[in-house]
């Protein structure tokens, strides 16, 4: 019997770059590659980008040792700028682990962005999803920040 | 510009029904079924129910009261586990303005007497046009719709 763990995680970030710097860095691939990977020995490579309303992505989490984690977004609400909604789906190996709608919010605070990324997580291995989404996009939040650093 | 706003939201309907789970993953499955109850209420102009049921494939209504706004949804199939599982996400437009993002997952598990459904909504409303409450009064709707159908 199949069992869905729901989940909602909200992190929030304040960077030293305006809004169309911090959206320029989620609409363009390279930098997204560079930002994206959670940890130096994971690395994100990319099958398919489309960065519009409509538009798919596949890419593919590869760590050594581990089935890569091949995730499908598409991109349904995107404000130049902004705001970005996209639904995501995660399937690790042969096994559909979860579905997530994940919007990111960007609101300028004086010469810096808040951004805030809310991730409404259905999980179909468990709590597994959800600790994998707090580590993933932590840590990307974090490397995202030094995008901004020079 | 546009004021963009998002609010986030989560809420989940229950039902038992004295009908098997294939019965019941049936109504969601075939074309013909589902679009017997699944649309606004009856005194609304409606446009063809889509429907191409399997991973990957989309499912789009349209329809309001005569001459008024017009409520469109569209979804995409993200999971299917057969008499088991369905998870979609859909946006929903008033007219050309997008109200609403929702992941929707549909959980159906036998009991001794039939079916236990468990709708889970995860929604993000956007621009202040909608909101959980509005949106759960409707899905609710829907579902008396669905329970009515079942009975036929």
């Amino acid at each position: 019997m199949t069992t869905i763990a729901h989940a909602t995680i909200v992190m929030e970030r304040t960077y030293a770059a305006s809004p169309t710097r911090v959206f320029a860095a989620w609409s363009n691939i390279e930098a997204r590659k560079r930002w994206s990977a959670p940890a130096d020995n994971i690395r994100i490579e990319y099958e398919a980008a489309d960065f519009r309303e409509g538009g798919k992505d596949v890419s593919r989490c590869i760590e050594p040792g581990n089935a890569d984690y091949v995730a499908t977004v598409i991109y349904i609400d995107i404000r130049a700028d902004q705001r970005i909604v996209f639904a995501e789906d995660v399937v690790h190996g042969n096994t559909r682990v979860s579905s997530a709608l994940i919007s990111v919010e960007l609101t300028p605070k004086g010469a810096e962005t808040h951004l805030a990324l809310t991730m409404q997580i259905a999980s179909f291995d468990g709590a597994g999803m959800e600790q994998g989404y707090q580590f993933g996009w932590n840590a990307a939040l974090d490397n995202l920040g030094k995008e901004f650093a020079q | 510009m546009t004021k963009r706003t998002t609010t986030h939201a989560t809420f989940v309907i229950e039902r038992e029904y004295p009908h098997p789970p294939a019965k019941v993953f049936a109504a969601f499955a075939d074309p013909k079924k589902k679009a017997r109850w699944f649309g606004g209420p009856d005194d609304w102009q409606k446009s063809n129910h889509q429907l191409d049921f399997r991973v990957g494939g989309k499912e789009s209504i349209s329809g309001g009261p005569a001459g008024g706004t017009v409520h469109a949804y569209n979804a995409e199939i993200w999971d299917i586990v057969e008499n088991e599982r369905i998870v979609l996400a859909y946006e929903m437009h008033l007219d050309a303005a997008r109200i609403s993002v929702s992941l929707a997952t549909t959980e159906i598990k036998p009991t001794a007497t039939g079916t236990r459904l468990i709708y889970t909504e995860q929604g993000v409303y956007l621009d202040g046009y909608d909101d959980a409450g509005q949106r759960e009064e409707g899905t609710q709707q829907l579902f008396n719709q669905l329970e009515a159908f079942l009975t036929t």
